[in-house]
């Protein structure tokens, strides 16, 4: 049987490590240089600039650039997408009595909340397990929220550089310098355009990485400084709409079982979420834990499927798709955590390393507060002038001592309940719930997404064909995520382009956006992989199985709204 | 409104997007326009011929070569001349750097990616496509001169049956950094038939035509109907044909009298690009193809037994 990891990409974290290369002259200097505009970035800039107007001397200290915020998308929120019930609970620390939860783009608090388990035709209600409780807890956009927190984080003097991405992490002497950005404006094959312009040293006295889920330069990092945990880290891939609708929806759905298998040899592990976005939108999305073994498993399709349902398609009705998006989530828990979060002159936040609590579907809040400790930790070493390697180590405390360490490890065995499960109901869970984690049945080992055994079933026969109004194919997905990627550039996907038929398959199916093609059959019986990179999302699934995402050109990919 | 067209040409021709332009502003008033270059005084009654009333020429050696720079000159005292509050330009890389250049010399605002224009309670308001081109968004100026910059292919070229109009020479003084840059090659890419944004018929293959070498039964059509060839994503993707010819959403956008799609599913990608041609023909295999649904004429069938014959038949029909 074929592993897609025995396949391995083309790509080796040293090519993306470098020595500054500018002239000393040419280097753009910053203070603090933040990786990725998402709520793990952005809180650490907003933090910053709270800090660095108490405390005029340091920012001083720190230039004309004190932070700046490096982001690929077109703008902050271009590529954040989540459901997203958001834990207040960071939200409310980051920004103390300087803005309420009211004054935040959000749709309001969890108005109440339903579990079903799925057959083809009926929903059984069950009661909420403990960890899938949300009272108290609020739904926003997170693409709103990200640019909201933009806009705040402007407002405190951080310089946010859009379109913009972050290639190569530059390391001098074992320390961290800063990154050097992407190149734009090359043709497919690398040569230069008109509009060629060479990417720059960005050298800063700390580097935050929080590049959320698949983060390029993060995976660099921590095989550079071999931070890896002791599990390896595992991913679930998440793909959903924002629906306009008729009729409004009065609470949070969650859904198990149908149209996911139950047989043990498929792996399929996940559900999906309806919410209510105010009056007259709803989202809906479906999450798969991508150890899944089935290569004809199409998550996207099995949204599309899912729709079908009749307690579904009644939400639906009248409705309108007007927006559509995928991302990975990392689903490794607490042992797939990094050693250390940091390294000298760098930084770690948010789901770049894995801070998402599996059961409880969260993860906002723990990106917030990891990079607002990041800010207090970095802020620490710079107004004492200084940054030793040892110096950052207090963010690493920080967060030990902080709820995301306390909430991860009260739930760091629940994935060997089920397997490893986003939705995992039932009795077993709920009580590692409620004896905070004292439930111990003793760790498994766990395994890279990639190295499941595949096996092909005919599943995809049985997708509903796209009808344009309720069910749609791939390519009017991408449409829909806004996505207007230029074609003539370098492909950004890193894989072995021949492969078994069954891989191939597997990503061709996988790839919600539709970027992977099978191709011509050799004669050894291996087939040719084609690429239409420019469809790509950057959801990261391609590499949790088996290849390897690098950033596009900066601008590229999806151009999220409402996600 | 006093109202200035900047008028393009190539090989002796004024280009058709810029008649375009300069049509449709003499259907909202009087309108003048400026020709620039090597042989723009013999234009000038082409120019009047779609409405311009006025034409200023320049023939200066600093405008020979196709740069921008100069160009912004020659326009600023144009505007200063003649009191002009509009400026028009259709959209090419030339148009598009003398625009911008002038919005930046006169201080003035610049609508571009226009659509349409009208005049609405004496105000002037432009037509721009927005949230990919799903909805216009109206725009206006807050100051004059008002700059716009309009899409290809947004106005027909039909002449307006004006008169020989007045000509006007000028010659400005050009400005040191205007005269800096010097063209020391230029190239054009060979190519039979009109460019694709030009073309009144476009025959456009996708990968229903099986392989790259198929395309010259779209070449055969497109030569046979007087029309340009272009192409889906797909395949220029898989490096069939040149991005040049690609149309749609990352490509370009058309509108030609006639498309004729070949072995194109009708992917909303490729849909935005072209769902303003005026009649549409799809042939495909795959009866479910979603570019029946935006087609005015669809054929199932294949494109390799139905083209060559269909090739045969124009070029008897045109050849008798």
């Amino acid at each position: 049987m074929s592993r897609a990891s025995n396949f391995p990409p083309p790509f080796s974290a040293r090519d993306y490590v470098a020595e500054p290369t500018d002239p000393a002259d040419e280097r753009i200097e910053v203070g603090v240089l933040i990786v990725g505009a998402g709520p793990a970035g952005l809180a650490c800039a907003i933090r910053l600039g709270q800090l660095l107007e108490e405390s005029p001397e340091t920012a001083e200290k720190l230039g004309d650039v004190p932070v700046a915020v490096l982001e690929k998308g077109k703008q902050p929120g271009s590529h954040l997408l989540s459901g997203a019930v958001v834990n207040p609970r960071a939200l409310q620390r980051l920004f103390r009595n300087r803005v309420r939860m009211d004054e935040l783009p959000s749709y309001g608090q969890v108005p109440g909340e339903s579990v079903y388990v799925l057959t083809r035709r009926a929903a059984l209600p069950i009661p909420p397990p403990p960890p899938m409780q949300n009272h108290g807890n609020w739904i926003f956009s997170l693409s709103q929220l990200g640019r909201f927190l933009g806009e705040q984080a402007e407002a405190g003097g951080a310089m946010i550089l859009p379109e913009t991405s972050a290639e190569q992490l530059l390391v001098s002497h074992g320390r961290v310098l800063g990154v050097r950005t992407g190149d734009k404006g090359r043709n497919r094959e690398g040569g230069e355009l008109g509009n060629f312009e060479p990417g720059s040293d960005l050298v800063a006295k700390v580097t935050v990485l929080a590049e959320g889920t698949q983060g390029h330069l993060t995976g660099v990092a921590l095989d550079r400084f071999d931070l890896r945990g002791s599990d390896p880290q595992v991913w679930e891939l998440a793909v959903k709409e924002v629906w306009k609708v008729a009729k409004p929806l009065d609470r949070v759905i969650h859904t198990m079982g149908w149209p996911l298998r139950t047989g043990k040899k498929f792996r399929e592990f996940g559900g999906s979420f309806i919410y209510p976005m105010g009056d007259d939108m709803v989202t809906i999305g479906l999450v798969v834990g991508l150890d899944y073994r089935d290569a004809s498993l199409s998550v996207h399709d099995l949204l599309q499927e899912l729709k079908t349902h009749p307690k579904i398609k009644k939400i639906l009705a009248g409705g309108e798709r007007v927006e559509w998006g995928a991302k990975t989530i990392p689903s490794g828990g607490f042992h797939a955590l990094p050693q250390r979060l940091h390294a000298p002159g760098l930084l770690l936040c948010g789901d770049g390393v894995g801070m998402v609590n599996v059961p409880r579907l969260k993860g906002i809040h723990y990106a917030i507060e990891s990079g607002r400790l990041a800010a207090e930790a970095a802020f620490r070493a710079l107004q004492r002038g200084e940054t030793p390697s040892s110096a950052l180590s207090s963010y690493d405390d920080a967060v030990r001592d902080s709820f995301i360490w306390s909430d991860l490890h009260e739930v760091r065995n629940m994935r060997q309940v089920f397997g490893r499960g986003f939705f995992v109901g039932g009795a077993l869970a709920s009580a590692m719930t409620i004896s905070k984690g004292r439930v111990e049945l003793g760790k498994m080992p766990a395994e890279p997404d990639a190295d499941q055994p595949l096996l092909v079933t005919d599943r995809d026969k049985s997708y509903p064909a796209p009808d344009g109004k309720l069910t749609f194919d791939k390519l009017s997905s991408v449409f829909a995520s806004g996505n207007k990627t230029r074609d003539d550039q370098p492909n950004h996907i890193r894989i072995e382009r021949r492969v078994p038929l069954e891989v191939a398959q597997l990503w061709a199916h996988m790839c919600p956006a539709q970027v992977y093609e099978v191709g011509q059959a050799d004669d050894d019986g291996t087939v040719l992989v084609e690429l239409a990179p420019s469809n790509c999302v950057q959801c990261g699934a391609i590499t949790a199985k088996g290849g390897r995402l690098t950033p596009p050109e900066g601008g590229s990919g999806p151009e999220y709204s409402v996600s | 409104m006093a109202t200035l067209v900047f008028l393009e040409h190539h090989a002796g021709e004024l280009q058709k997007g810029s008649l375009g332009v300069l049509a449709k502003a003499a259907t909202l008033g009087d309108v003048s326009a400026v020709v620039t270059g090597e042989g723009a005084r013999a234009l000038a009654a082409e120019a009047g011929r779609f409405g311009a009333t006025k034409v200023w020429v320049c023939e200066d050696a600093e405008v020979a070569q196709p740069l921008p720079q100069p160009r912004i000159d020659v326009l600023a005292q144009v505007v200063a001349d003649g009191g002009y509050d509009t400026v028009l330009f259709a959209n090419s890389v030339l148009a598009a750097d003398v625009a911008a250049g002038l919005a930046a010399r006169l201080d003035a605002g610049l609508n571009w990616d226009l659509a349409d224009l009208e005049i609405r309670d004496g105000e002037v308001i432009g037509k721009r496509p927005a949230l990919q081109d799903s909805v216009y968004a109206d725009v206006g100026w807050t100051s004059t001169p008002r700059l716009a910059l309009f899409r290809a292919g947004s106005f027909d070229a039909t002449p307006a049956g004006g008169g020989e109009p007045e000509v006007v020479d000028v010659s400005p003084t050009y400005a040191p950094h205007s005269t800096a840059v010097k063209l020391v090659a230029q190239d054009a890419e060979e190519s039979s038939g009109p460019s694709i944004e030009d073309a009144d018929v476009i025959v456009a293959g996708g990968r229903g035509l099986g392989a790259p070498d198929n395309f010259t039964l779209a070449e055969e059509l497109a030569k046979a109907l007087g029309g340009a060839v272009g192409a889906t994503r797909a395949v220029v993707d898989a490096g069939w044909y040149p991005y040049s010819a690609q149309i749609g959403q990352t490509g370009k956008t058309v509108s030609p009298k006639l498309y004729v799609a070949l072995g194109i599913s009708g992917a909303i990608q490729h849909k935005v690009g072209m769902q303003s041609s005026g009649t549409i023909v799809a042939i495909n295999k795959d009866a479910n193809a979603p570019i029946f649904d935006f087609s005015d004429l669809g054929v199932v069938g294949d494109v390799h037994a139905i083209v060559p014959k269909l090739t045969e038949l124009i070029r008897q029909r045109r050849g008798s």
